[in-house]
């Protein structure tokens, strides 16, 4: 790296020094009708770790998550995932990078079973092309099969196998939110970014949610979490990333974040 | 100059549109839904006056060739229409835990029934007012705009309405309110708006205006069943033009869309109007095409500006 | 386990709905019987019904596998009807200004390559937008559509429509001249056959009394059967292949995008082109209803591309369940009794009003009680969609019913 290139790293509120970065998000901007929303948002999720996303109403997180996964398209700046620039990439071809979200409040998926919610999950079905389904249903009904294997297993680790055949529908918002990580888990992602997983969940689900995320952490799955549960991205995460008001504030570890004065100052001001 | 003559019948047919457009757009950005019964509460507005003129005649005196008892028949246009559409919002809309999409199915039977009724009620067949007809104004003949005093009391009555309305969005409370829920009905429904309330002005005004164009609607052309459905998609086109939730891009589409309408004939003429071509060139579309040209306009800015002219990228 | 006792069992696990359908299927069948055997119904006739209802049932499907699977909502079935009606007469019929004279089954195919393409043409500007931009753009298109097809009289012979259309197995062996070459039947239903049986819960004796009748069974009605085995053999295949892919991953991800778009995007299914094979599948299934029709009427006009048809097909789907196949199948049925009974009302001069204003009100108040009050249509999908062989034991129904929800596509 040039001298100029580290000299401009070092305005960087972000930690820029990480050694295996699975997502790379660079000077990412996003205005809606004069209103910015991102302001060159800059910052890098490490391999392994769980990264927090944290700031005051309004910062602007969501709409980061909405850039990254290509919900929106930014108006300048740059996202990476696994090293391939993914900048202005549909959610779709994202994903298939490696990059799977979740949502706040995910819709019900009406009509299905807990257990064809899941099989939504993994990517690239063989069945999910209408040709194959006529030619070689064969290969559809076994890897139909091992999805289903797969799911099964996946809600037993989950704890939630018992809801397998309920209605969609009928499970609680916080059942709803395993399932969803479940899911999720089933596409196999490189990295999932986690839009406040616990928000309206009781805090005993809570605990478990945490357990959960926590596993699949040690198991090698990179995530990066919105919450608004302080407790919950603090016993979770390392590092966590302060954004405030589009841009990045600062990044570090936990206790570090809690001290800060700057972050203590964008919380108290940014509500006044 | 026939030019002139059709930019004139563009300018007649624009108001009438304009005032369909407002109240579908209105609708559709505070009660949230595309309401497919919007031309038909045109029609409902037409065949109200008509009845009500047909009892109470003329009423004698005369403005721009149209007696005192048209205009008296006009008011119970709009009210009638606006009766409707609140009963109809009360007694169908307002019970339905629906998304919009439910609410647009919905509002497809609402057509059905309001159509239904009227055709049984009058018959299929073409009716029109009891108004004597009136020769084109002739001091414009030499132009050769042949527009009539009927003609010029649409412009100036859908004119006078839309200035209404312009006044009542920008400068009353309620129009400051309905202005706040189309922009963002879950924000204005925590800052203390009485959405209801509002929802239910939405429909008396949006009706309200349909009636009054389904009344110079009828003035224009007949009545018939089918006058306000066969409007609908011109009107929807317009919106969409336009740019849904934007009440003003939805005039400006609707001005824009009657003007298209009535300017297609002129594409099998396009010689005797443009210069350097042979008098005798014509594109083979005819005037039976307005309507289809409207559409794939509509369709081809879907493709490239999905907000509409006046609304903003998201 | 004997067969009554199967039939026991699997009655038993039907849900109510699905009893009352049933006992409406075999009350109405009764009464056709009845109707047939006293002579009231013709059987040409009532072979022609079957026909306009197998009709009727492919337009479901078509319309089922756009609004019931993937939340489309295409208010341009009457012109993907046309299509496939005028690509065929097109190519096949002696009046025909273009082509002619060709083998229905070039028709067939003609048919269906223009549906698609205009199928792509209506959904490429549109499937991007939001679900309520489809509806509206279709329904203008098909407006397009018609337009043309009643003024470009050098093309499709304007309102005149066009005539000489063959039937479908013209040019075919054997089948071409089955109707000539089969004998006249005369089948003479004894008279004063009666019959009496108890109802044993009511204890009341029932009699039944046909008048004696003569069927008269010739050429035309064999071309009838003909034609009802023709449709009933694209309805069947149609509904072998919905099936299939319905409860496949395929179908999985279409049923995802109609609840939950942005949730199947982020799982990395490109919803676009999802939605786009749902449109066409349709499309393609409403112009073999069309293809069917101009050979079971042999003369198509503009009058077969009027909105009305697209509505009518809009409340079967809804009435049958959105999403359902059988369900479709059995709201294409209810819809020919509406449609064909209410011609029947034109022959009794007391009532006062119209028929086809008679028509609308009972399409809007059917559309406007259905979305009130069973949003979700009588025969909702009730049993988990999984790949079959992939299953070894799966429950016929999820706990409870699965689409006891309210219909509609996705929150906006």
């Amino acid at each position: 790296m040039s001298d100029v290139e580290e000299a401009v790293d070092q305005e960087f509120a972000a930690d820029r020094s990480k050694e295996n970065v699975v997502l790379r998000v660079e000077d990412l901007q996003k205005t809606f009708g004069g209103l910015v929303a991102t302001d060159h948002a800059t910052f890098d999720v490490e391999r392994g770790t769980i990264t927090g996303l944290i700031g005051p109403n309004g910062a602007g997180k969501s709409t980061i998550f909405n850039l990254i996964s290509g919900f929106y398209q930014p108006d300048g700046g740059r996202v990476e995932v696994n090293g391939v620039d993914v900048t202005g990439m549909e959610p779709y071809e994202v994903a298939d990078h490696g990059l799977i979200r979740t949502f706040q409040t995910p819709r019900k998926l009406e009509g299905m079973t807990v257990r064809e919610a899941m099989l939504v999950g993994p990517r690239n079905q063989p069945g999910e092309s209408f040709v194959n389904l006529l030619t070689s249903p064969g290969s559809v009904g076994e890897a139909e099969k091992r999805n289903l294997a797969d799911a099964q297993r996946i809600l037993e680790e989950f704890e939630i196998d018992h809801l397998a055949t309920q209605p969609a529908t009928d499970i609680s918002g916080g059942q709803m939110k395993l399932v969803e990580l479940a899911r999720a888990m089933l596409a196999e992602p490189e990295i999932l970014l986690l839009d406040e997983p616990v928000a309206g969940v009781n805090p005993t689900l809570r605990n478990k949610l945490a357990d959960q995320i926590q596993r699949l952490n040690d198991e090698g799955t990179t995530c990066l979490l919105i919450e608004h549960d302080m407790d919950f991205v603090m016993k979770l995460a390392d590092p966590v990333v302060v954004l405030d008001q589009g841009s990045v504030l600062m990044e570090g570890p936990p206790q570090r974040v809690q001290t800060d004065s700057r972050v203590i100052e964008a919380y108290l001001g940014g509500d006044a | 100059m026939v030019l002139l003559d059709h930019i004139a019948s563009g300018l007649i047919f624009s108001s009438i549109i304009i005032l369909g457009s407002i109240g579908l757009s209105l609708v559709y950005s505070i009660a949230d839904f595309a309401n497919f019964a919007h031309g038909d509460t045109m029609t409902v507005g037409a065949y109200s006056s008509f009845v009500t003129f047909g009892a109470i005649g003329g009423l004698g005196g005369a403005v721009l060739g149209l007696p005192l008892g048209f205009f008296v028949a006009l008011l119970a246009g709009i009210a009638v229409a606006a009766l409707v559409a609140v009963i109809t919002e009360k007694v169908v809309y307002e019970g339905m835990d629906l998304d919009s999409i439910g609410m647009l199915i919905t509002s497809i039977g609402i057509a059905f029934i309001y159509r239904a009724v009227v055709q049984m009620w009058f018959g299929a067949d073409a009716v029109r007012y009891d108004i004597q007809a009136l020769r084109p104004i002739e001091w414009l003949l030499p132009y050769d705009v042949r527009v009539t005093e009927h003609d010029v009391a649409i412009v100036i009555s859908a004119a006078v309405l839309v200035t209404g309305l312009h006044v009542l969005l920008q400068y009353s409370d309620l129009g400051r309110k309905m202005r706040a829920m189309a922009d963002n009905p879950d924000l204005a429904r925590v800052s203390g708006i009485r959405t209801d309330r509002i929802k239910l002005w939405t429909w008396v005004i949006g009706a309200g205006l349909a009636g009054s164009g389904g009344v110079f609607l009828g003035l224009f052309n007949l009545l018939r069943p089918r006058m306000g459905f066969d409007l609908l998609l011109l009107i929807f086109a317009a919106v969409i033009l336009g740019g849904i939730g934007s009440v003003y891009g939805a005039m400006l589409g609707a001005f824009l869309i009657g003007m298209i309408h009535e300017l297609t004939p002129l594409l099998s003429q396009l010689g005797a109007v443009l210069p350097y071509l042979p008098d005798t060139f014509g594109l083979p579309i005819g005037n039976q095409y307005g309507s289809a040209i409207a559409f794939v306009i509509m369709v081809i800015v879907l493709l490239f500006r999905p907000q509409g002219i006046a609304g903003e990228a998201v | 386990m004997s067969a009554v006792t199967r039939a026991r069992a699997h009655w038993a696990d039907l849900t109510r709905a699905e009893r009352g359908v049933t006992w409406f299927v075999v009350g109405f069948a009764a009464l056709l019987l009845f109707g047939l055997l006293s002579g009231a119904l013709a059987p040409t006739y009532f072979l022609y019904l079957v026909g306009i209802a197998g009709m009727y049932a492919l337009l479901s499907f078509g319309l089922n596998s756009q609004w019931g699977f993937t939340g489309l909502i295409n208010f341009s079935v009457a012109a993907f009807f046309g299509v496939g009606a005028y690509g065929t007469a097109l190519m096949t019929a002696e009046g025909s200004p273009l082509a002619g004279g060709f083998n229905p089954l070039i028709g067939l195919v003609v048919a269906l390559v223009l549906a698609a393409v205009l199928a792509l043409l209506i959904g490429i500007p549109t499937l991007r937008l939001r679900a309520d931009y489809l509806a509206i753009a279709s329904l203008g298109l098909a407006e397009v559509v018609r337009t043309i097809v009643k003024n470009e009289g050098q093309w499709t012979n304007g309102t005149a429509g066009i005539r000489g259309i063959p039937s479908f197995f013209e040019g075919w062996p054997v089948l071409a001249t089955f109707p000539e070459s089969m004998p006249g039947l005369e089948i003479v239903v004894s008279p004063g056959w009666r019959t009496t049986f108890t109802v044993p819960v009511v204890d009341v004796g029932l009699e039944f009394v046909i008048p004696s009748s003569t069927l008269l069974l010739g050429t035309s009605f064999w071309r009838a059967l003909l034609n009802v085995a023709l449709v009933l053999a694209f309805v069947g295949l149609s509904y072998a292949l919905l099936r299939r892919v319905h409860r496949s991953p395929w179908g999985r991800v279409l049923r995802t995008i109609r609840s939950d778009e942005d949730l199947a995007r982020a799982l990395g299914k490109h919803t676009y082109s999802f939605k786009m094979q749902s449109f066409v599948l349709g499309s393609l299934l409403m112009a073999l209803a069309g293809v069917f029709y101009a050979h079971l009427n042999l003369f198509v006009s503009p009058g077969d591309l009027d909105p009305i048809t697209t509505f009518y097909v809009w409340v079967a789907v809804i009435l049958g369940g959105s999403g359902s196949n059988r369900g479709a199948l059995f709201g294409g049925v209810v819809i020919v009794s509406i449609r064909e009974g209410t011609r029947f009302l034109n022959e009794f001069a007391w009532i006062p009003v119209d028929v086809a204003p008679l028509r609308f009100l009972m399409i809007g108040v059917l559309i406007v009680l259905l979305m009130r009050f069973r949003p979700q249509g009588v025969l909702p999908p009730q049993r988990e969609l999984i790949w079959p062989t992939a299953v070894d034991k799966a429950p016929s129904r999820p706990d409870s019913g699965v689409r006891d929800v309210k219909a509609g596509g996705g929150d906006e």
